[in-house]
């Protein structure tokens, strides 16, 4: 069923009739027109109902036209493209589209939760907390349904298919908003050279001037708009980003932009659907405009009441009359528009007016068209539940405290109130300025700017059309001299400049009955919180805004109190007995406006969630068939698996080869040093713990090196090339860390020694090869150097040739056999691996990956770091004394001698065995001494490595236990996740080989 | 998409030689000026000479990027010209991927993923810079009109992808 456009009115507006377009709204079908937003399209088909409240589930209307609507929340799209909480005010209409309040459940007329309202004295402010949070008990039964009840949309579950994408810009001058303010200060801007961003949230250029009636050099409004945009698009230093809201504001002026490219198209939709701008801005131009307030009367909440201006943009704009017959209350001059376009749209009118000397101009133009004006004269009371029916209006005297009898009622379908301006002063705020009150203006206003930006028009309280064109001007001519543009002279254009009469204080509306008692007067529409709320919480001690703000949830939501804020300061200010500016503000956060997690995400999904680095033999391993094992970012072989052997059956063979013949490891992922100069020594000496100058050319050495604190940092094998040079090898996951801390160190303590670091980690690739038949490999390999012991000794470095190919040899094990490191240039790296292959052919080369490296290391008691430690573990407690060089200074030395580091219970590396010889100990398991010992079991340590060995066909395992060195032979107990205890021994961590004899062949 | 407007090539035919060494001794720059046929660029500029073109990585330290075929030869002349000196002289081909990207897109699929400012007022011709795009570390420099890129090898297959997807949007021509 297709409705027609009832309430469309014969104005031209900005809206297309020559491209009709279907939507559907909560299953419904209905027309508009290209041009339309959601809401305006809804209003044209007089669509009144648009969602129920949060809270007490009351009918609710769309209120206003722009980004402070709280009622009109929308979920668009369906399926893995759906996005919930728009609002309806902000999405433009396409063919097809297809929205259901995010609200009201099952239907929107049959709402279950709206009984809620019928107990709302019980649902008053604090309920939660009060009701569902205490006893604990209830919670968990009453959350699925309070959630599901109060609920604001729905998130897709499955993944977003549209793509999303980041941009970083630069500018001299970034203007956020494009209004009439914002249009002019782009155009001195670019007039001047700078480079400019030009950004608006809406579909158009123009901010105000789209619904205005005012004329600018004696035509609409909008021709100099068209003229300014084109003026701008014409010039290649600015940017014009319509559709894209600033959103936020961060520290040394850089903000973030939400690019919404292409949700407007539908299913015409292609390319990127939203981009993030990350923009950062010498000088910023905030020209934000202003929010119009409601009034705070009693059911102020009913569909069909709005604010003035936005019922002047549904008729001018989108030639929608939101009502027939109208009521429009203020407090100020502003909503006499509202009035005077009602009247134009052929609305009957009425206006109530607090004030008693009534309006400026605009006053008399309405007492000319004929508009009946009640001067001095209030709404106290609405009539009507799912839409307006009529208004009760009491005569007042300007005295807030008192109650007032109601005398008229006022048949309408319409109420249009304005209750001020308020400056929208987020980004400003975000920026880190304060907000100073004005009391003429009635309205905060931004005080002082702490970043480098300058606020203009509306958003500065400069609310006529030229005072904001002025603005614009001035402001941004500030902005340019601070960055050494001569600002372009331009004058702006002839405006209206009449200010009109003050507007007056009115910030709760007297009704018959007191606050407490009277039908709710609505402050936050959203989240349901009356004036009635806040004296409730200050009663309750709540006096704070921000505590307010959490106990009544003013403010929360999708729209974070745009509307609702200042009027519930107020209140709370006159329930305190207190001045608007003594109570404040709460805290402005981004984002202005809610934004999607897949423009936070980008481009960066996927594959490209974090770079994938691979080793230059990394096809060989997958011609192999080797799972991957992630290391950091690094992909490394895992193990290399014959058919059918699972993980366990192909590590117990790799190490059983590697024991008693020769495997094969890509261990090309070590951080690799290049490190010389004349003082090498001298800068090394205090890095690492052992003696460097000791060190003889050719000669290898395992080192370490701490943190300040004496932790274990960073490990691993160097070597001496030359009096001067040294080859450094460092953990996979500490490569670039270790080398920023080396030239942190030598860069900002010991700039004088004369050393310079070079990483050679992506230029070499290692190929280990180990096992007693390691060196037949090699030979057969064709390797031009002696190799056997006495010419080529264990821990020694040789530059050697194999198959041609130049290689670094290193005969170092970390498996306790035979075995030595080729280094090779990357490029070579997979045909040097494939020819040690072939070359171990006949001796049963068996490729090997990280598990089995980690058995083979742990049966020896060589620990990994990271793995066996994890920061607080310093070299004493691993039994590395032997390492602590007594004749020098290094780096964490004086740290080992503190209290805590000399502890005799500090947890320290011990070997464990299962003592029912079977039991492989998970990894991280508790241990505890005593575990019949009541609850809480104190824990005495925990297993950091734990393997099964075919060497030695049973399990071995390291941990670190409390005062573990003098506990050799005691009998503890592991404590496994099924409750059980198993009892192990600890011993040595050495498990195979103790006295080392089989890497000295 | 119709017409590429951005063209990727990894360019094979690159040595890269990492170079250490003390700007202020006149003895080290002499050197190796003799032996480059150039003078050492400035901060965040590079120099050229034949095939051969140096980029400024820091206050001591430079890369020199040549054909493959000259890079044995260069590296030996630079070793032999600064003999004795404290100087770090280090062959790294193996460890760079170099790329060139070209097309009316280029600055804006590289500001998708780089955070420095690419308008050609502040990264003109010449230019270089070490930076980050997307999640890896890379060396840019701009020459005339095409962009050079210089990404460790290992980041080399994720810097690929992130380009391809995130020059999908103008057209991306791998070639």
């Amino acid at each position: 069923m297709t409705a027609v456009n009832s309430r469309r009115v014969s104005f031209a507006g900005r809206i297309d009739r020559s491209q009709p377009l279907t939507f559907r709204f909560n299953g419904k079908s209905y027309r508009g027109f290209a041009g339309d937003t959601l809401a305006s399209a809804l209003l044209a088909n007089d669509v009144a109902l648009v969602s129920r409240s949060f809270k007490l589930h009351r009918p609710r209307g769309i209120v206003g036209a722009g980004a402070e609507e709280p009622n009109a929340i929308v979920q668009v799209g369906s399926g893995a493209r759906t996005i919930p909480n728009l609002r309806a005010t902000q999405v433009e209409l396409y063919d097809g589209l297809e929205a259901r309040s995010s609200r009201g459940w099952p239907g929107l007329r049959f709402d279950i939760g709206a009984i809620t309202d019928r107990f709302s004295r019980v649902f008053a402010a604090g309920f939660y907390y009060k009701t569902f949070m205490r006893p604990k008990a209830l919670w968990k039964y009453s959350e699925y349904f309070i959630r599901a009840a109060a609920g604001f949309g729905v998130a897709p579950t499955d993944a977003d298919p549209d793509h999303y994408a980041h941009r970083n810009a630069h500018c001299d001058v970034l203007v956020a908003g494009g209004g009439p303010a914002g249009l002019m200060a782009a155009l001195v801007a670019a007039k001047s050279g700078a480079r400019v961003i030009l950004a608006d949230e809406q579909n158009e250029f123009g901010g105000s001037l789209l619904f205005a009636t005012d004329l600018i050099d004696g035509r609409p409004a909008t021709d100099w708009v068209a003229a300014t945009v084109a003026e701008l698009q014409a010039l290649d230093n600015v940017t014009l980003l319509p559709r894209s809201t600033v959103f936020g504001y961060y520290d040394h002026n850089f903000l973030a932009i939400a690019e919404r490219c292409s949700d407007h198209l539908g299913a015409a939709a292609s390319g990127v659907r939203q981009r993030l701008w990350r923009v950062r801005a010498k000088q910023v131009v905030l020209a934000q405009g202003a929010f119009e307030r409601p009034l705070v009367f009693c059911n102020n909440d009913r569909p069909g009441v709005m604010t003035a201006s936005a019922v002047s943009t549904y008729i001018n704009r989108y030639a929608v009359c939101p009502g027939g017959r109208a009521v429009v209350f203020t407090n100020n001059d502003s909503a006499y528009q509202a009035a005077l376009d009602l009247h134009g749209a052929g609305a009957t009118v009425v206006i109530i007016d607090s004030r008693r000397h009534g309006a400026g101009a605009l006053g008399s133009l309405a007492s000319e068209t004929g508009i009946p004006v009640l001067q001095g004269h209030i709404v106290c009371d609405v009539a009507g539940r799912e839409h307006v029916t009529g208004v009760s209006v009491a005569q007042w005297d300007g005295d807030p405290s008192e109650s007032v009898s109601p005398s008229i009622n006022i048949e309408c379908d319409l109420l249009a109130m304005s209750g001020g301006w308020s400056p929208a002063v987020h980004l400003h705020s975000q920026a880190g300025g304060k907000n100073v009150w004005n009391e003429e203006l009635l309205c905060f206003v931004p005080g002082v700017a702490v970043q480098q930006c300058v606020v203009a028009g509306a958003g500065n309280g400069r609310f006529s059309l030229h005072d904001a064109l002025q603005d614009g001007i001035d402001a941004v001519g500030a902005a340019l001299a601070k960055i050494g543009f001569k600002a372009a002279d331009l004058t702006p254009p002839s405006s209206d400049g009449s200010a009109g009469r003050p507007t007056q204080a009115l910030w709760r509306v007297p009704a018959a009955l007191d606050p407490d008692r009277c039908p709710k007067q609505f402050v936050d529409f959203q989240n349901d919180t009356s004036v009635a709320d806040i004296r409730l919480a200050v009663r309750e001690g709540y006096c704070n805004v921000e505590h307010v703000k959490r106990y009544t949830a003013l403010g929360f939501g999708t729209d974070q109190g745009k509307l609702g804020n200042i009027n519930g300061m107020a209140v709370l200010a006159e329930c305190l007995g207190e001045t608007i500016p003594a109570v404040g503000t709460t805290t402005f956060r981004p984002a202005f406006t809610p934004v999607t997690f897949g423009l936070g995400a980008g481009e960066n999904t996927g594959l490209l969630l974090d770079p994938l680095r691979t080793t230059a033999i990394h096809e060989c391993h997958q011609d192999a068939g080797a799972p991957m094992e992630v290391v950091g970012q690094w992909h490394r072989p895992w193990y290399f698996p014959h058919a059918g052997e699972d993980l366990h059956a192909a590590v117990n063979r790799e190490c059983l080869a590697v024991r008693t013949a020769v495997g094969i490891m890509d261990a090309s992922t070590l951080g690799k040093i290049d490190a010389r100069g004349p003082d090498v020594v001298t800068f090394l000496e205090r890095i690492y713990t052992h003696n460097i100058g000791k060190m003889a050319i050719g000669r290898c050495a395992y080192g370490i090196m701490l943190r300040e604190d004496g932790m274990l940092m960073d490990d691993g094998v160097m070597a001496r090339i030359g009096e001067q040079q040294f080859y450094l090898t460092t953990t996979t996951g500490g490569a670039a860390n270790v080398l920023g801390w080396l030239e942190k160190w030598h860069q900002t303590e010991w700039p004088e020694l004369e050393v310079y670091l070079t990483s050679l980690t992506e230029q070499f690739s290692t190929i280990a090869v180990a096992g007693p038949k390691s060196r037949d490999v090699l030979k057969n390999a064709g390797c031009n150097i002696e190799l056997d012991q006495d010419s080529f000794p264990f821990m020694s470095v040789r530059e050697a040739e194999l198959g041609g190919i130049p290689v670094q040899l290193f005969r170092v094990s970390f498996s306790g056999e035979l075995a030595f490191e080729v280094n090779v240039a990357s490029r070579q790296a997979a045909t040097m691996w494939r020819q040690l292959a072939a070359a171990g052919k006949e001796f049963g080369i068996t490729p090997y990956g990280t598990e089995t490296m980690h058995v083979l290391r742990a049966e020896k008691g060589f620990v990994i770091v990271g793995q066996d430690t994890d920061g607080s573990v310093t070299p004493v407690d691993l039994r590395m004394n032997w390492l602590l060089s007594k004749d020098k200074d290094f780096l964490g030395k004086r740290s080992l001698a503190r209290p805590d580091c000399v502890r005799d219970d500090r947890k320290q590396l011990v070997g464990l065995l299962s003592e029912d010889n079977r039991t492989v100990i998970p990894e991280g398991t508790q241990l505890v001494t005593d575990p019949a010992a009541p609850t809480p079991v104190p824990m005495c340590g925990h297993v950091t490595s734990s393997y099964y060995s075919a060497s030695l066909r049973h399990p071995i395992a390291m941990a670190l236990v409390s005062g573990g060195h003098a506990r050799k032979d005691e009998i503890i107990f592991a404590s496994l996740a099924d409750g059980s205890a198993v009892p192990v021994r600890i011993v040595a961590p050495v498990f195979y080989d103790p006295k080392g004899e089989r890497q000295h062949v | 998409m119709s017409e590429a407007l951005i063209t990727a090539k990894v360019l094979h035919d690159c040595g890269h030689i990492n170079l250490r060494g003390r700007r202020n001794d006149a003895a080290f720059v002499a050197a190796v000026e003799s032996v480059c046929a150039t003078s050492l660029p400035q901060a965040l500029t590079t120099a050229a000479s034949g095939d051969l073109r140096i980029y400024w990585l820091g206050p001591d330290e430079w890369s020199l990027v040549t054909t493959a075929e000259k890079t044995a030869a260069l590296l030996a002349a630079l070793n032999g010209a600064t003999a004795g000196m404290h100087v770090a002289v280090n062959d790294l081909s193996a460890a760079f991927v170099t790329l060139a990207l070209g097309g009316s897109k280029v600055r804006e699929l590289l500001a998708k993923g780089c955070t420095i400012d690419l308008h050609p007022a502040a990264f003109a011709s010449g230019a270089c810079a070490h930076t980050g795009l997307a999640k890896a570390g890379v060396l840019l420099a701009l020459q005339h009109v095409e962009f050079r890129l210089i990404v460790r090898r290992s980041f080399a297959d994720y810097l690929l992808q992130w380009l391809h997807r995130s020059g999908a949007e103008y057209g991306i021509e791998f070639v």
